[in-house]
């Protein structure tokens, strides 16, 4: 039996990212806006973090794609991944290892039984002599796994090269040009990861695995989903209510300032993890009592994401909203609102027509910026335990997990870095891109770089 | 040798793929104790060969050649710690925005004493002595106590006199002042230039000056050189450029150039015209200061007590300073801010009586058009959803194509090209988007047209064919206009009738002959005479 399955936050995680495409469908025609998207991929830090985000949200996307097989739920992550779901070890393995953490009674083919380090189900299995063959192996497969990258990066050079309707002989130019060159090495760079990892991960456990043996790799890569579904979410709940709040407010002032102000006042003055964490535990009663309605572990977990999405939305709007209501009221008396309330424009399309528009450069820059604290919000909340479901893979949970064990001796460190790393990708990817926007779209900056009149 | 001699400077700015010349060879001299305008319209490049003199240049421009040399040294050529030292030292600059170019958070006296201690090696009573003869030197009252003050507490004209005693502190050999009196008013910018003379005269200092106003330049000049599009087009002494131009482009300027002549104001209207206005006993106050809680402490009155009358058809020029409530009884009129005593009749119906809804629909009766061109449209929309708002707003015009095509009317009469309909507010210049805005008002058949400062931003080529314009659309339409305005070279251009408002008041009002060159109120009179004006 196969059947589809689509979980809360799948639907608005895809949700979000329909908007998204929505949105630059809409502009698509908009000269100005296309130029000024056009300035954010060709800045190079930006179009490079642009290029990661969507490998992120690729890898994100594939993760929400559910189908129930047999009872049992898998995403299409996990399909194409399934060598490196299905290796379990018993526990903890370092990474390239073909032997385990701790040494375990291994009884012999004599019968006496004898301490060693045991061979790993999975990691080097084909290797009869891992110590002696393994870095044959590994640089074979590796250069295998470049070549197959590199493979990949032709195939995309060429088609590009197509489109654009350039001779096949300078196909490697875009890699030396200057103007789009960085973006062209992240490409490589990451058509590179993949051939390795292709190459390599279904032998070995390039990252390692965890206390129950599960591949940190695999891990790391189903915490990007939690990652982002967390970040799009929570951003997509503030939006609106900044924007219903935030705008109004500046263009009409008085009883309605007032009440906007009251609201954010005391919404930024309540400590946000108490909320969160008061918020975590009802829920936590909340399932306990219907726990009917939620069948799976799984269909749980995923409320509790839901929900720790609502809260960070809604506790998270205020800082937007304040930026939009100072900048509404200064454009409240530039005089082509001025001139719209001569020719008696209602207020609603004054709203709508000139102010929306014209702080759209704000909302874009502080979601994007505000997207990056909120991944990192999700690992700080699993940390203290008032995040993410235990059971759910999260950048948190695995550093959650790391903590005790960076103590052992010989030092388990890969699941530390892993999470460290794939967290570190994303934010800073979203960064650079908030940068590189803000540069492209904040008018006060244009001003500055642009030649000014003399 | 020349004190400042520019050899073929060239400036360029733009991304280094495709460079624009803004400065294009520029070849100019400025003799010891002598002063040279340089004069040009915007974009000329005038205010960039100043930047370019100091090395000042903003980060977008660059210099690609020639050579500044100060007294025989090449200023270009020099290190940039060289060039400190003769920044405030041999060349003093004075900028066109004394607002923007003072420290708010410093006291003017500190800002004067930091050139002192730098260039002079000034400190302590010697420093403030010094100081405050700088101070009595532009004009200062009390300057031992102003000189604790900080920038706020000052007007825009002794701002300027600061930002001159800062310029002048170093000593220099060399002045340069970037449009000085731009952003002051008349009888302001007649002090500061007497000032500027007088001090470089007595100081034996050369001077260049810059500034789009012809006027102004025939005030101060001893040389004149004409830029165009980064270009030097003519050189010459005062008696040649204003009695002898030669080059067509100069000739251009000064015949465009607004002039307080008799024989340009049109004659007024006849008494029959029915009166389209009127406005009786209108009040606009401002909360001044305000106490705890809120509670409004002080009011200040921006408009006072003010009786106006237009007639269909009629121009009606309100003059003022800037601090007259000229734009706030514009406002006033509109109902675009609070009035706070007083009627407006319009066309017979009491305007301030209409409740919401009925206000809207009477709006269309009365437009305006306001001073910059640049904020004055929303730039994400493009010029057909520009001036399809009042009609949609207002339901006329019909079906999307009968919009359409009063669109493309409307763009011809203020003479745009058709395919200006899908383009952005940011694709014209200053002078085309001024007559978008006329565009978008006229959509709604107004009755009145309320001009605010419709052509100060503009410059003086572009300003007479907007002037010319806004003839032509009265004599075809029939609109009445209510010009709000502090140049009186414009008003004598257009208004049949002239309002003088000082403080909120009117103080004398009539047809544009009387008031212009009989006026009887002493204030009219001393506006009159501080006018720069051209032979």
């Amino acid at each position: 039996m196969v059947k589809p399955v689509l979980l809360p936050t799948d639907v608005a995680f895809l949700s979000s990212l329909l908007l998204v495409g929505l949105y630059f469908w809409a502009v698509r025609r908009d000269l100005l806006m296309r130029e000024r998207w056009r300035t954010v991929l060709a800045t190079p830090t930006g179009g490079a973090a642009a290029l990661i985000l969507c490998l992120y949200v690729a890898v994100a996307g594939l993760d929400c794609l559910r189908v129930e097989i047999n009872g049992e739920t898998k995403s299409l992550l996990d399909y194409l991944v399934s060598p490196l779901r299905e290796h379990v070890e018993t526990t903890y393995s370092a990474p390239f290892a073909a032997y385990g953490y701790a040494r375990e009674v291994i009884p012999g083919a004599s019968g006496a039984a004898r301490q060693d380090y045991p061979r790993l189900r999975y990691g080097a299995r084909h290797l009869a002599q891992p110590s002696r063959q393994m870095h044959a192996d590994v640089l074979r497969r590796g250069m295998a796994g470049a070549g197959l990258g590199l493979l990949f990066l032709g195939g995309l050079l060429a088609l590009v090269n197509r489109l654009r309707g350039r001779p096949l002989a300078g196909m490697f130019t875009p890699l030396t040009e200057s103007t789009w060159r960085l973006q062209w090495l992240t490409a490589a760079s990451i058509c590179l990861a993949l051939g390795w990892v292709i190459c390599l991960a279904p032998y070995y456990h390039v990252l390692g695995t965890d206390k129950v043996g599960n591949d940190v790799l695999y891990l790391t890569l189903k915490s990007i989903r939690t990652g982002l579904v967390l970040g799009v979410v929570s951003s997509f709940i503030t939006l609106p209510l900044a924007v219903i709040f935030g705008i109004p407010a500046g263009y009409f002032g008085g009883w309605i300032d007032d009440l906007v102000q009251y609201l954010y006042t005391t919404f930024s003055s309540v400590p946000g993890v108490l909320l969160i964490a008061s918020a975590a535990l009802s829920l936590d009663l909340l399932l306990q009592q219907h726990a009917s309605a939620f069948p799976s572990l799984l269909a749980r977990a995923d409320m509790k994401l839901l929900a720790l999405c609502l809260v960070l939305g809604l506790t998270g709007w205020t800082g937007l909203c304040r930026l939009l209501r100072a900048d509404v009221m200064k454009l409240r008396v530039a005089e082509f609102v001025t001139a719209a309330r001569a020719l008696g424009t209602p207020p609603l399309k004054i709203l709508l027509q000139h102010l929306l528009p014209n702080t759209f450069h704000l909302i874009l820059i502080t979601t994007v910026l505000d997207f990056s604290g909120l991944v990192l919000a999700e690992a700080v909340l699993t940390y203290v335990d008032i995040g993410v479901d235990p059971s759910m893979e999260s950048w948190g949970n695995m550093i959650n997990g790391a903590r005790l064990e960076l103590a052992r001796e010989p030092a388990v460190w890969w699941s530390l870095l892993a999470a460290f790393c794939g967290m570190l990708g994303l934010v800073l990817a979203a960064n650079l891109f908030a940068d590189a926007m803000r540069d492209a779209f904040d008018p006060k900056l244009r001003g500055a770089t642009s030649p000014s009149s003399s | 040798m020349s004190l400042l001699e520019i050899q073929d400077l060239i400036i360029e700015v733009g991304r280094a793929g495709a460079p624009a010349q803004v400065v294009a060879g520029l070849n100019l001299c400025v003799e010891r104790g002598s002063t040279t305008v340089l004069v040009g319209e915007s974009g000329s490049g005038k205010s960039m060969s100043a930047l370019g003199i100091v090395r000042l240049l903003p980060r977008a421009a660059r210099i690609k050649g020639g050579a500044v040399l100060l007294e025989g040294q090449d200023l270009l050529r020099i290190s940039e710690a060289a060039m400190c030292d003769v920044r405030g030292a041999r060349i003093g600059f004075v900028f066109q925005e004394p607002q923007d170019a003072l420290n708010p958070v410093m006291r003017v006296g500190d800002q004067i004493g930091e050139v002192l201690t730098r260039h002079r090696g000034l400190r302590g009573l010697a420093r403030r002595t010094r100081v405050v003869e700088l101070l009595e030197a532009v004009g200062i009252p009390e300057a031992g106590q102003r000189l604790n003050g900080y920038p706020h507490q000052f007007s825009g004209g002794m701002k300027q006199r600061v930002m001159l005693a800062i310029a002048l502190a170093g000593e220099p050999d060399l002045l340069i002042a970037d449009a000085p009196t731009t952003a002051l008013d008349v009888s302001t910018q007649a002090q500061i230039l007497t000032l500027l003379r007088s001090e470089q005269q007595q100081r034996g200092m050369g001077m260049l000056f810059i500034t789009h106003d012809l006027a102004v330049a025939h005030q101060v000049a001893d040389t004149l050189a004409v830029m165009q599009a980064g270009r030097l087009v003519e050189i010459g002494s005062h008696a040649d450029i204003f009695e002898r131009p030669t080059h067509p482009y100069t000739q251009h300027l000064l015949r465009v150039s607004p002039r307080i002549q008799p024989d340009l104001a049109p004659p007024p209207l006849p008494v029959e015209a029915e009166p389209l206005l009127i406005a009786r006993g209108l009040c606009v106050r401002f909360p001044g200061r305000r106490g705890l809680f809120g509670r409004i402490i002080t009011q200040v009155t921006a408009v006072d007590n003010v009786d106006l009358i237009v007639h269909g058809g009629e121009t009606v020029a309100i003059v003022g300073e800037s601090g007259s409530g000229k734009t706030t009884l514009g406002r006033g009129l509109l109902r675009l801010l609070q009035v706070d005593a007083g009627s407006v009749n319009f066309g017979g119906r009491e305007f301030f009586e209409l409740d919401r809804k009925a206000l809207r629909q009477a709006r269309r009766d009365i437009q305006v058009v306001f001073q910059d061109p640049f904020s004055s449209m929303n730039p994400r929309l493009t010029v057909r959803e520009i001036i399809e708002e009042g009609m949609t707003a207002q339901g006329l015009g019909g079906s999307r194509q009968g919009r359409e095509q009063r669109v493309a009317r409307l763009l011809e009469q203020v003479g745009l090209e058709a395919a200006s309909i899908a383009r952005f507010p940011h694709e014209f210049s200053g002078g085309q988007r001024q007559r978008i805005c006329i565009a978008r008002a006229l959509a709604v058949e107004p009755k009145l047209l309320v001009c605010d400062e419709p052509t100060s931003a503009l410059d003086v080529s572009v300003q007479a064919q907007i002037l010319t314009l806004l003839r032509t659309l009265q004599q075809e339409m029939g609109l009445a206009y209510l010009f709000i305005t502090h140049n009186l070279g414009v008003v004598a251009q257009i208004a049949h009738r002239v309002v003088v408002m000082h403080q909120g008041r009117i103080v004398e009002s009539g047809p544009t002959q009387t008031v212009l060159f009989k006026p009887t109120h002493p204030y009219t009179q001393s506006l009159l005479a501080a006018v720069p004006r051209l032979p």
